[in-house]
């Protein structure tokens, strides 16, 4: 545990010392006050939905930049031979890696907090609806994460592993529009991995336990592949 | 300490190594050496676990590399061949990082780091950015994270590499000091370098070990010692004193003025003493100036075996 918590730690001071980040940072935060200003004029609604959506599709094009590098650099440094031959379980080094980003990820989300914060000011949120809207929004970024974390323990280059994870995050993004190209049992699996949908139901107010089991599922998933794409290490072999 | 058993690794069709066998008491300090691509890296990667072989075993402290790679892990400080480095951290934050993931106590973390700081002289830089740092300080920060958590075995490939010639001696002195106490493995191509740090070397060619000695041995063989004497008297009495020797054999004499003359003789028993020799030359009235035994260099040798 102790080790997990170095290496997480290790990510995200990485973090701060890298000026992507920052980028990162202002973009998210620029464009979160933007749309929250523009959201809350036009629907003229107590309520952060709409923001929630502007959040989610915005995670689809932060989270592959935040993950990019994660075991990439590590390759391409040739630090990833000093991780694997400390006295570290290679889940002990992917979970580290994990924590460190939601972090940095969950700070990114807490820019947002203020909002909510003004809406109360001037009018009666629904508190319950906009807490698990956070809940789901944070699961979907975990996920998304997860996902990044999974694409970039596969290669060396950091450019290869953005676009392998902008391939897929568009992928559960979008997998509502494929649903009408499709038929049968393929297309209630792709009804299934559609992200959105199972977002959806936390924005409204939703709470379902086959929406907390899909992201907690599929997190652990690309957990545990990440894991094994660095027992095989997979980049030397492909 | 490590032993290795028929190792062998293929890469696709390359075969990087083939059948490496060899055992490494405690304490020893041994140096592999061999041409680049000859497989030193390939084999050092195999014994920190960090590859798996393609078949047989290798042990490290009596734990099997593949079953058990952690409790290698435990007990192994190695610097890879490029110094893994994180350019943002640092050289504190590093080392202290390493500390944590190798298993330093963490009461102990802050002593250890301010010791491998001094040991390889690192002070100086302690809080400055890993990234700026030059060649050798890198070097140094890679090889004091081997050593933060005082391991019992220390895998270093090329250790000296962009490293001045002051840094080269304090890394030998570094590696002398820790003779003994810990097992050592250094890799390098830079043969005057494995004279000053190893004790016995591996000399690896093409994946394969075809030497395995004790230094000493290996630059002397003892089927071909050869000496220089340097004599004063006649020539002819000296050349017949040779003569009358059994265990020595002229190779050549060569006049250097005033009645002295050196000669190249050559062993041909394996008894390193030359008091038969010296009586001779006294029985003909001849004055023994100097004996000295030719030493082969590495160079020499490692030009033979990879002809
Ligand atoms: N991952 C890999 N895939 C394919 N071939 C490899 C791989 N790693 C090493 N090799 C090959 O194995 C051989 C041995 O490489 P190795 O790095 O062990 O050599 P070395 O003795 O350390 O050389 P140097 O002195 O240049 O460091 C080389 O021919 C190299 O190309
Ligand atoms: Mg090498």
């Amino acid at each position: 545990m102790k080790k997990i918590f170095a290496i997480a730690n290790k990510e995200l001071s990485g973090y701060f010392r890298s000026p992507i980040a920052y980028v990162v940072l202002i973009v998210a935060v620029t464009v979160f006050n933007v749309f929250f200003f523009m959201i809350i004029d036009e629907n003229q609604e107590a309520t952060l939905r709409d923001v929630f959506k502007v959040m989610e599709f915005l995670f689809v094009f932060i989270v592959p930049i935040l993950t990019m590098k994660v075991f990439a650099e590590e390759k391409q440094l040739g630090t990833m031979e000093f991780l694997m031959t400390t006295p570290t379980t290679h889940m002990q080094i992917v979970l580290g890696k994990y924590l460190g980003t939601l972090v940095f990820f969950t700070l990114i989300m807490c820019w947002t907090l203020p909002y909510y914060g003004i809406i109360k000011f001037f009018s009666h949120p629904d508190t319950m609806t906009m807490m698990t809207g956070y809940i789901g929004i944070w699961l979907e970024g975990a996920f998304f994460i997860a996902v990044g974390l999974m694409v970039s323990s596969w290669t060396r280059s950091q450019i290869v592993s953005a676009i392998l994870s902008y391939v897929l995050l568009f992928f559960l993004y979008f997998a509502s529009a494929l649903v009408k190209y499709t038929g049968g049992f393929f297309q209630s699996i792709i009804k299934y991995l559609d992200v959105m949908g199972h977002t959806q139901n936390f924005i409204v107010g939703l709470l379902s336990s086959s929406d907390a089991i899909y992201f907690i599922s599929g997190i652990v998933f690309c957990l545990v592949m990440t894991r094994i794409s660095i027992d095989t290490r997979i980049w030397d072999n492909i | 300490m490590i032993v290795s058993k028929n190792l062998s690794k293929q890469f696709g069709e390359f075969e990087a190594l083939k059948n490496v066998s060899f055992e490494i008491e405690q304490g020893e300090i041994v140096g592999f050496l061999g041409q680049n691509g000859a497989g030193k890296t390939t084999l050092m990667r195999i014994l920190t676990a960090y590859l798996p072989s393609s078949s047989g075993q290798a042990f490290v402290g009596g734990e099997d590399v593949s079953l058990n790679p952690l409790a290698v892990h435990k007990k192994i400080g190695y610097l890879p061949e490029t110094p893994p480095l994180y350019p943002n951290m640092t050289v504190k934050a590093y080392l202290r990082f390493a500390a944590q993931l190798k298993d330093v106590g963490v009461k102990f973390q802050k002593a250890q780091v301010e010791h491998v700081l001094e040991e390889c002289r690192l002070e100086d830089v302690q809080n400055q950015v890993i990234g700026t740092l030059s060649r050798g300080y890198k070097q140094r920060v890679g090889i004091a994270q081997a050593i933060v958590h005082e391991p019992e075995v220390i895998i270093l490939d090329e250790p000296t590499n962009g490293l001045d010639p002051i840094q080269i001696l304090h890394v030998r002195e570094l590696i002398r000091k820790l003779e003994h106490k810990r097992t050592v493995i250094v890799s390098t191509h830079i043969l005057s370098e494995i004279e000053q740090l190893a004790k016995r070397v591996l000399i690896i060619k093409k994946g394969e070990i075809v030497v395995d000695s004790n230094l000493e041995k290996f630059l002397i063989p003892d089927d071909r010692k050869q000496i220089f004497v340097k004599v004063k008297g006649e020539e002819f009495h000296i050349e017949q004193a040779v003569k009358d020797t059994n265990s020595v054999k002229q190779i050549n004499i060569e006049f250097l003025g005033e009645d002295i003359y050196e000669l190249h003789l050559e062993n041909t028993n394996n008894v390193a003493h030359y008091g038969e020799l010296v009586q001779n030359f006294i029985k003909y009235g001849i004055k023994v100036i100097e004996i000295k035994e030719k030493k082969g260099t590495l160079e020499e040798a490692f030009l033979k075996i990879n002809k």
